[in-house]
């Protein structure tokens, strides 16, 4: 049986020319596998095909040493179904480093990248849980509020305790009501005092008081 | 002399339907709960997908679009709705948490005719979709 791996579609053939063992055939056993290598695999993530930088980028899923090059990719790609594989990619090598790369996603003004960022964050809870204190703390609203969105779609253990957090102290309006909002879906019975202490908070609001109703409604219809 | 007949008055008449486009449930519900009160027939997408293809099956007389949404953001939806011949002329009008000017003009640029900055108080969604669907509901 070949053990000759086949390249990934748009990638060229890598290796010296000659003609590759192609298993039985040939008479002979396959010593090693062949195909690109990681180097080969990077340098196609700049091809000019969108199909080639798409197959690069799904074949360096198994090759961690390549995040750093696949984060400063997801930047530049112009391409939507490139930037996806690159998104699940990076899901897939998911490491703490990688989210940090990615929150700083969270202050791009490309509205399908900051998004695409968003999510891939959301799939990788213990890689991000590091980096969420900082952005929850961090010095621009727009920053803080994503990150509450990130929370509220967080399978983490602590989510609704920081989330509790976070309307407690903060000062942005629409930042506690995507708090409020993430709260009607992971919140627990603890969380429906603070909930109560933000509606004096913020008096003249109907969407809050609104949504705190609903919240307080669902968490204690669970 | 015989009394006229009353006129196929307002009431006769359907009503106006809105699409609320929107990730966040309570902020659907919250949208719902005020254009339904004022009338308006409310149905809802969850993300920028299920919006674009609600609004292309079936032309409402308005849409609520929020812009940060999984999957298929707002700005992204209205360019594809707005190459679609069918609900060209469709209304709709943006509601973010951003209130830069910049992003306004984005979203004017991508197809929106109108940009609310978030929270939105109930009587000014109702007075713009009253005023973004030809009058009262």
């Amino acid at each position: 049986m070949a053990l000759v791996k086949a390249n990934p579609p748009g990638i060229p053939a890598v290796g010296d020319g000659k003609p590759t063992p192609d298993g039985p055939a040939s008479g002979l056993p396959p010593l090693i596998e062949t195909g690109p290598s990681v180097e080969d695999l990077l340098a196609a993530l700049d091809a000019e095909e969108s199909t080639t930088r798409r197959s690069a980028a799904r074949a360096l899923a198994t090759h961690p040493e390549a995040a750093m090059a696949l984060c400063d990719r997801v930047e530049i790609e112009r391409s939507p179904s490139v930037r996806v594989v690159l998104f699940t990619t990076l899901i897939r090598l998911q490491s703490p480093e990688i989210a940090a790369r990615l929150a700083g996603l969270l202050r791009s003004e490309d509205v399908a990248l900051r998004n695409g960022a968003i999510e891939a964050l959301q799939e990788m809870p213990a890689a991000v849980a590091p980096s969420l204190r900082a952005l929850l703390a961090d010095p621009d609203s727009d920053v803080r509020l994503f990150a509450v969105n990130i929370l509220g779609a967080l399978c983490h253990e602590s989510a609704p305790e920081w989330l509790v957090e976070v309307i407690a102290s903060e000062p942005h309006v629409n930042v506690c009501a995507a708090a409020v909002d993430a709260l009607a879906e992971v919140g627990r019975p603890e969380a429906v005092p603070a909930l109560q202490a933000l509606r004096a908070r913020f008096p003249d609001e109907p969407f809050m008081t609104f949504a705190i109703d609903t919240a307080v409604r669902r968490i204690e219809g669970r | 002399m015989t009394e006229a007949p009353p006129r196929e008055a307002s009431a006769a008449r359907p009503a106006r339907r809105v699409l609320v486009i929107d990730d966040g449930i309570t902020m659907r519900l919250f949208y719902r709960s005020v254009l339904e009160a004022a009338g308006f027939h409310v149905e809802e997408a969850t993300n920028g997908v299920e919006g674009y293809e609600k609004a292309l099956a079936d032309p409402f007389d308005l849409l609520i679009v929020d812009i940060n949404m999984p999957k298929m953001d707002g700005f992204t939806m209205l360019r594809a709705i707005r190459r679609d011949r069918a609900v060209l002329g469709v209304p709709a009008v943006t509601i973010s948490t951003e209130a830069d000017p910049a992003d306004a003009r984005r979203a004017l640029e991508a197809g929106a005719n109108y940009y609310l900055v978030k929270p939105v108080a109930p009587d000014l969604l109702t007075e713009v979709a009253r005023l973004m669907t030809g009058g009262p509901a």
